[in-house]
């Protein structure tokens, strides 16, 4: 017994030993087989790494996504691994097929943020910060990529002041008025390049859009961070099957809404005097009714787990609602990743470019003023072909102009970015980021001998201009950055870095006329006479400017419960006086996520609470070069001499303190999940100091040579509230409804605008226009709002049909007899209130979306209304309300707040409709076709064409006399993945 | 040795990535502007500067656009006025408070000629100041030349004071840029005092006027100015000084201050001459901004100002007018009706196209585009709606596009004449005025009645308005020149000169008189109010007797 034993024990001893040997020699004690798919679409993952850990064994998957790999036990744990997608560590297990699900890494998943100088996760973040993927973009032909997100992020003001114009952009203002003369717009970074190119990006390249809605997240970005921070990250490589993406649309615009003029036969009768013998309808003239815009774009992706790519092509044909106003364009985004040196060297680097050819001449706001204006009985031609010019004040025939000028532009804008990261040790990484974007355009203008602006400008002699423009970012960054964790309970993770930005813009451009044929156009500019005779113009410019930074940012937390966020950023720019070349920006903020407290962990509804407060520093330096220093201007030509030489005076008074507008911004925010997380959202408010505001303010003078300086001096405050909120109504297999709904709510007040030296009584804005300049129609002073329309208050009208103003006593006199002291504020052009409402509904394969969106509280001031409404303004054609609802009034326009109105509005913004296909072959993974519709609907009061104005900057709610067609669109189009 | 090699890869490359963060320069560099510290290299860039202020009093002196002292001196008084003419020029009511005299601290025509002339005085500070730091040598100029230079700017700041104490009154004496800061403003009779110094000590450093210096200010300005100093100083330094008047304009009038034509300034025989397009060679000019659209590009813009919208279709030129300034009925009614200055420097009636721009024989007329679109536009002397029948006086509120006599003072030949188109100067001081001038301080020492000697110098100028035969019942004798007919005289003589103002203020009717639609005011309105803008930054300044704030 005891020797068997022993035998026995020896016997298996040797086995185990023998095994162990076999084992560690042949490695072929369990095999495990499986598939690798996307978690998402469920398509098999070919190029994955899996590694068993601790060992050297390894395999990867092949091309239907499967594997088989030998481990040596049941608890042998493997790491399946591919880039763009989150690793996985499994424990191999007793059975012997592994099918493993993989989700696409971090930048792409909800819960990872955008953040500047890297990437938080959601649960971590301590501002106010939104986050948009591509899927809940704004469906359809997007003109900007602002588009794509326009009434998506609380307190982010987008506006098309032009329509649908595509050679106009968006205004974009974030969270109110903050500034009087700096910039008004967001900073906007693309892939890290700071101030990038919008033109640069194409809606189908777009990953995610980021948002740092308050200072103490914007803070990292410095003097450039007042405005917002909108960080845009496009689509990058992954590794995998090669893969192709294709994605077109149509999309055709239809006016919405013209305005009602008198036509030929009304005119007539009104006015017998000025009857030309014609019938013409200018407005028709000028719109180009068989629109169609175009876009297609095809990626390809793929790789291995150690480079991959990915590279899209596009060409674009955008036609807008006018004629002679369109832009054609292409191009194309390459992104290419590889990490090396035993994965410790990673490089992404980028190439985009576009090349884009517009017509600037048709869709001017010039135009639209005459087809109201315009005597509609006057014909556009004669007899003899030759154009109808009618010869009242400021008229022109707008038909004559499309045909007989010329003005386009021809434009490259180009990008490269690369950049090069080294894990020096674990969790510590060293990066170095460079990128230029270039953007350069020509631009050619020519106006026929015998069109109008040639006659009456040029004494007939033609006007051919050339110029071009070009300007160079340069960005170069080195960052450092450590995570790590200690004791499981301190998560710590910080970047610091180093950033330089050197941005110079070159200006060319010469115009010549006297030519004594058409046939060169501006082919050959010297050609003409004036150059001879001096007249000729011709000039160019250099202007450049540079920011040095040194910045850093450390985020702490402790269990994910408490978390904690300080920046500081130390900026320099050029721009800035001698005394003050360098500023700090520091920010500091802190999150409770009360939800993991014992008390509130595992309450059935309230499955997240987390409290935000945070307080930043940011600066605005968004002001033209050179303005601290004493430059001699140029002031005409005198004799000298016997010759006529330029002279030279100082142009300005010197300011060397100089310095950024500072904005110091407090933010408290609160996120909440509840119900199973079926609704949840976010609510922040914010109150925004900014001081030292840019402006030109009044100065002693004398002693000074002029009256103005640039400087620092006023504040303004902002305040407000954001709210978001996100409901899944419905979530069923076939059927599921989620709704989300945005709304905010701000003030924006003038605190102060002097100081000891300089002051500014009032700032004024929205200028009049001739005929009658009747003087700004915006005030803005001490103690104010801004945007208050500043003026007299009507009282009727006398029976001869003057005017009647309110005196400051209450007694009604005739305009002559107001005073500045009856004025008064009588409207505010910003609105007060933004909202969005956004419906997603999908049945079975069919997707529904439908986004209202609006703006309340505010009054729009109606140009066409003050100027066209009224009968004095025939000789030119007149609105129908100046004979109806204008009727009792005789006499030229005043302005008072007569021609206010309100201007609050919801629009059906978008909607689209699209159905998925599902295929079972191989060839085709996806395919969706849509239609979509936008600026379907709008619910208003007012009465002009379309109550959404220019309501960011500091001239607002103005509905000028001149515009550009407000249209409706609607898309046809299709992606398709293979 | 491995690890050895990684660690030299991966610190060699970390400091490669970290290594370039070196720039931390942020100096500017100026490409196309430049920086006042790198000029003055030579005779044409001292130059340069030194010409600064006369370009600029395009904006102030001439009506060009801008409200200066030309605009307010001329809107303010019983000659010119910019009505409203149907739905354009209303201007926030501007034009209607100079013409009644209700301007208050706070007002464009306050700010605005303060503002541009104190501005072009700057700039002549600024030039002294620079100036007086360089050795001339180096720049290969002499330091006679350099005081030449200072004197002339010196006489050319010393005018801009004057017309600031012509507007203003009490205004603040400074002869350094930004020093010192919150300067009080001085009382007028110091303000006279410091003038009459600085034209003084420097006037005799000039040159003689003589064709190569047209344009400057030269021995024959700074006697007009002086002149102009001394007329006024009964109501500017409350002393009268008629002996120093009639002696500086003596200077002038014996050539010894030199003249653009001859030995010794002439009055003109053609009446059109001194404001011709050739008017830089006129002998009876003795200052003016000197202008050359052919070879400076640089032009006296009264289009803007002074002419209707289409009015260029006359005179075949593509520059347009925003239809502005007119002549009052009552300042036309003052022209007899053989006085040839009322048929040659104003225009009346249809306004015939210029044969160039004829499509047609019958498209002789040029058009209306307002009240009158399509039909000829035919200026009346009325300021009123003639168009719907309206009688009467007229105001300033009631006018038509055709409404008011018109500029013609200046023209602007055609535009296919390159070499002579818009080279018109315009005439700051010319004889005529030192005719009148010297008149007036003899009438003036004589009690206020005329001498014979009055008489002749006003008769001489006055002589080519009329023909031959009308002269014989036009001339004046002693009794007919009254000091009354002498400021009607002085207006017909230098109408549209910006020179009204003043010469109402002189003879006090400027707050007492009636004229067209306007009625007395209070005395206060003979000197502006110091400026608002001014008023809150400087603590030190005094508002003029009378205003608020």
């Amino acid at each position: 017994m005891k020797m068997r034993s022993t035998f026995s024990m020896r016997m298996s001893w040797l086995s185990f030993l023998m095994l162990l040997t076999t084992s560690l020699t042949y490695a072929q004690s369990i095999t495990i087989k499986g598939k690798v798919i996307d978690a998402k679409d469920n398509t098999p993952l070919p190029g994955v790494t899996i590694r068993v850990v601790g060992t050297t064994t390894g395999t990867s998957t092949v091309a239907d996504g499967t594997y088989s790999i030998s481990v040596p036990n049941a608890t042998a744990q493997l790491e399946f691994s591919y880039i763009g997608y989150e690793p996985i560590v499994l424990t191999a297990g007793s059975n012997p097929t592994l099918n493993v699900q993989m989700k696409l890494s971090s930048k792409t998943l909800d819960d990872v943020v955008v953040v500047g100088y890297g990437t938080l996760k959601r649960k971590e973040i301590t501002n106010a910060v939104s986050s948009i993927k591509a899927e809940d973009f704004n469906a359809g032909g997007a003109r900007s990529p602002m588009d794509l997100v326009q009434g998506k992020v609380p307190g982010l003001s987008i506006t098309r002041v032009n329509g649908n114009n595509p050679n106009a952009s968006a205004s974009v203002q974030m969270r109110g008025i903050a500034t009087l003369s700096g910039a008004v717009a967001p900073l906007i970074v693309i892939d890290g390049v700071p101030g990038g190119n919008l033109d640069l990006l194409q809606q189908d390249d777009i990953a995610s859009i980021d948002v740092l809605r308050d200072g103490s997240a914007a803070a990292i970005y410095g003097t450039r961070g007042t405005g917002g921070v909108i960080l845009i990250t496009t689509k990058k490589g992954r590794s995998g099957d090669p893969q192709y993406n294709f994605a077109s649309y149509l999309q055709t615009d239809a006016v919405a809404k013209r305005p009602e003029i008198l036509n030929a036969d009304e005119f007539r009768k009104l006015s017998p005097a000025n009857d030309m013998g014609g019938n013409t309808d200018v407005y028709n003239e000028l719109i180009n009714k068989q629109n169609v815009s175009q876009y297609y774009t095809l990626n390809a992706s793929g790789g291995t787990d150690k480079s991959n790519y990915r590279g899209a092509v596009f060409f674009n044909r955008a036609e807008g609602i006018a004629k002679r106003n369109n832009r054609t364009q292409y191009g194309g985004r390459l992104n290419f990743n590889q990490v090396g040196l035993q994965g410790k060297l990673t490089m992404q680097a980028n190439l985009v470019a576009n090349f884009n050819k517009a017509d600037l001449l048709g869709g001017s706001a010039g135009d639209f003023e005459q087809a109201v204006q315009r005597n509609p009985t006057a014909p556009i031609r004669n007899a003899d072909g030759s154009f109808v010019e009618t010869s009242a004040f400021n008229n022109f025939n707008p038909v004559a102009r499309l045909e007989q000028e010329l003005s386009e532009r021809d434009q490259q804008t180009i990008q490269g970015d690369g950049k090069l990261s080294l894990e020096i040790l674990k969790g510590l990484r060293v990066s170095a980021f460079g990128a230029i974007v270039k953007n350069t355009w020509n631009d050619r203008q020519y106006r026929l001998r015998n069109s109008n602006s040639s006659k009456q400008s040029y004494e007939g002699g033609g006007y051919a201009y050339k110029g071009n423009r070009m300007e160079l970012d340069q960005t170069f960054e080195t960052t450092i950055d450590y995570n790590t964790t200690i004791n499981e309970d301190h998560t710590i993770s910080a970047v610091g870095g180093y950033s330089y930005f050197y941005n110079t813009v070159e200006q060319f451009s010469a115009n010549n006329s006297g030519f004594l044929t058409d046939a060169f156009q501006d082919w050959n500019l010297g050609n003409g006479l004036w150059r001879t005779l001096g007249r000729a113009g011709m000039s160019s410019n250099k202007v450049d400017y540079k920011l040095v930074a040194f910045f850093a940012r450390a985020n702490y937390s402790f269990r994910q419960k408490y978390f904690a966020q300080v920046i500081i950023r130390r900026e320099g720019s050029s721009k800035f006086g001698e005394n003050n070349k360098w500023a700090n920006f520091p920010a500091a903020s802190v999150g409770w996520a009360i939800s993991e407290e014992d008390f509130l962990k595992g309450n059935r509804s309230i499955n997240q609470l987390k409290l935000r407060v945070g307080y930043g520093v940011t600066g605005n330096s968004g002001f033209t070069s050179y303005n601290s220093l004493v430059l001699l201007g140029t002031g005409g030509a005198y004799l000298q001499n016997g010759s006529w030489y330029e002279t030279f005076g100082p142009s300005r008074n010197p300011n060397p303190d100089l310095r950024w507008e500072k904005k110091g911004e407090w933010n408290v925010g609160v996120d909440f999940g509840l119900f199973n997380n079926r609704i949840s959202g976010s609510f922040d408010v914010y109150q925004r100091d900014t001081k030292d505001l840019l402006g030109t303010f009044e100065t002693q003078l004398p002693p000074f040579v002029t009256n103005t300086i640039y400087t620092n001096v006023g504040s303004i405050r902002n305040r407000g509230f954001e709210v978001v909120l996100s409901g899944v109504v419905v979530q069923k297999k076939d059927f599921g409804y989620t709704t989300d709904i945005t709304f905010n709510r701000q003030r924006n007040e003038v605190l102060s605008l002097s100081n000891e030296l300089y002051r500014v009584d009032r700032l004024t804005y929205g200028d009049l226009p001739s005929p009658g300049n009747l003087g700004p129609a915006i005030r803005v002073v001490e103690g104010g709002q801004m945007g208050n329309f500043y003026g007299k208050r009507f009282a009727g009208f006398d029976d001869a049909g003057n005017w009647l103003f309110y005196k400051k006593d209450g007694s009604k006199v005739l305009a002559g007899a107001i005073t500045e002291d009856d004025l008064g504020v009588i409207g505010n052009g910003v609105p007060k209130m933004m909202f969005s409402w956004n419906n997603n509904l999908r049945y079975k394969n069919w997707d529904l979306t439908l986004f209202w969106r609006g703006k309340l509280g505010y009054d729009i001031l109606n140009l066409k209304e003050m100027y066209f409404g009224n009968q004095t303004w025939i000789p030119n054609n007149v609105l129908k309300s100046a004979i109806t609802k204008h009727a009792a009034l005789k006499v030229p326009a005043q302005y008072s707040d007569y021609y206010l109105e309100p201007g609050g509005f919801v629009k059906l913004d978008n909607v689209a409709l699209g159905y998925n296909f599902k295929f079972r072959g191989n060839y085709i993974r996806n395919m969706r076709v849509y239609v979509a519709g936008r600026n379907l609907v709008t619910i208003t009061d007012y009465s002009g064409l379309d109550p959404e104005l220019e309501d960011n900057g500091a001239t607002t709610g103005i509905d000028g006399r001149g515009f550009y067609p407000r249209t409706r669109s609607y898309t046809l189009g299709l992606t398709l993945g293979f | 040795m491995k690890i050895m090699q990684k660690k030299y890869i991966i610190w060699g490359l970390a400091g490669l990535l970290t290594g370039a963060a070196s720039c931390t320069n942020l100096d500017e560099k100026v490409y196309s502007e430049i920086p006042a510290d790198n000029f003055y290299k030579n005779r044409t860039e001292v130059m340069a500067a030194v010409l600064r202020p006369f370009t600029h009093a395009n904006a102030w002196a001439a009506p060009t656009g801008q409200v200066g002292y030309w605009r307010v001196s001329e809107l303010s008084a019983d000659q010119l006025a910019w009505p409203t003419k149907g739905r354009h020029g209303f201007d926030n009511g501007d034009w209607i408070r100079l013409h009644r005299h209700t301007w208050i601290a706070n007002d464009n025509n306050t700010w605005n000629p303060w503002r541009l002339m104190y501005w072009g005085l700057g700039f002549c500070n600024n030039t002294i100041k620079d100036l007086s730091a360089i050795d001339f040598k180096t720049i290969g100029m002499t330091d006679e030349e350099k005081a030449s230079i200072i004197a002339e700017t010196k006489v050319l700041r010393a005018w801009h004071y004057l017309k600031l104490m012509d507007l203003y009154g009490n205004i603040p004496i400074v002869t350094e840029v930004g020093i010192p800061t919150s300067p009080p403003n001085a009382p007028r009779a110091e303000v006279w005092a410091f003038i009459e110094k600085e034209l003084r000590e420097n006037v005799d450093l000039l040159p003689k006027l003589q064709p190569s210096l047209v344009g400057r200010v030269t021995r024959a300005g700074g006697y007009a100015m002086l002149a102009e100093l001394y007329l006024n100083a009964q109501v500017w330094a409350g002393t009268p000084k008629w002996d120093e008047c009639v002696a500086a304009c003596n200077k002038i009038l014996d050539g010894s201050c030199g003249s653009l034509s001859g030995a010794a300034p002439a009055l003109e025989t053609d009446m059109m001459k001194p404001f011709a397009t050739n008017n830089a060679t006129s002998p009876e000019n003795l200052f003016q901004i000197a202008y050359d659209y052919t070879v400076g590009n640089f032009r006296f813009g009264f289009q803007g100002d002074l002419w209707h919208y289409v009015q260029g279709e006359a005179y075949n030129s593509a520059f347009r007018g925003n239809n502005g300034i007119v002549v009052i009925p009552t300042a036309y009614d003052a022209f007899a009706a053989n006085d040839l200055r009322r048929t040659n420097w104003l225009l009346i009636g249809e306004l015939k196209k210029h044969p160039a721009l004829r499509k047609t024989v019958a498209d002789s007329l040029v058009m209306g585009t307002e009240e009158y679109n399509g039909k000829p536009l035919i200026f009346v002397k009325e300021i009123r709606k003639n168009s719907t029948g309206q009688t009467g006086e007229g105001t300033m509120m009631d006018g038509e596009e055709n409404s008011g006599a018109r500029f013609n003072k200046y023209q602007t030949d055609q535009q296919t004449n390159t070499a002579q188109y818009c080279n018109n100067d315009f005439v700051l001081y010319r004889l005529a005025e030192i005719y009148y001038n010297k008149a007036e301080a003899l009438m003036r020492k004589n009690g206020n009645v005329a001498t014979q000697e009055a008489v002749d110098l006003v008769n001489e100028v006055r002589k080519r308005a009329f023909s031959a035969t009308d002269w014989v019942t036009a001339s004046y004798t002693i009794p007919e020149l009254t000091l009354d007919e002498f400021l009607a005289e002085r207006g017909r003589e230098f109408i549209f000169e910006g020179k009204r103002r003043a010469d109402l203020i002189r003879f006090g009717k400027f707050t007492t008189a009636t004229w067209w639609d306007h009625t007395p005011t209070a005395a206060k309105y003979n000197v502006f109010p110091i400026p608002y803008q001014q008023m809150v930054l400087n603590k030190n300044l005094k508002q003029n007797e009378g205003y608020d704030q």
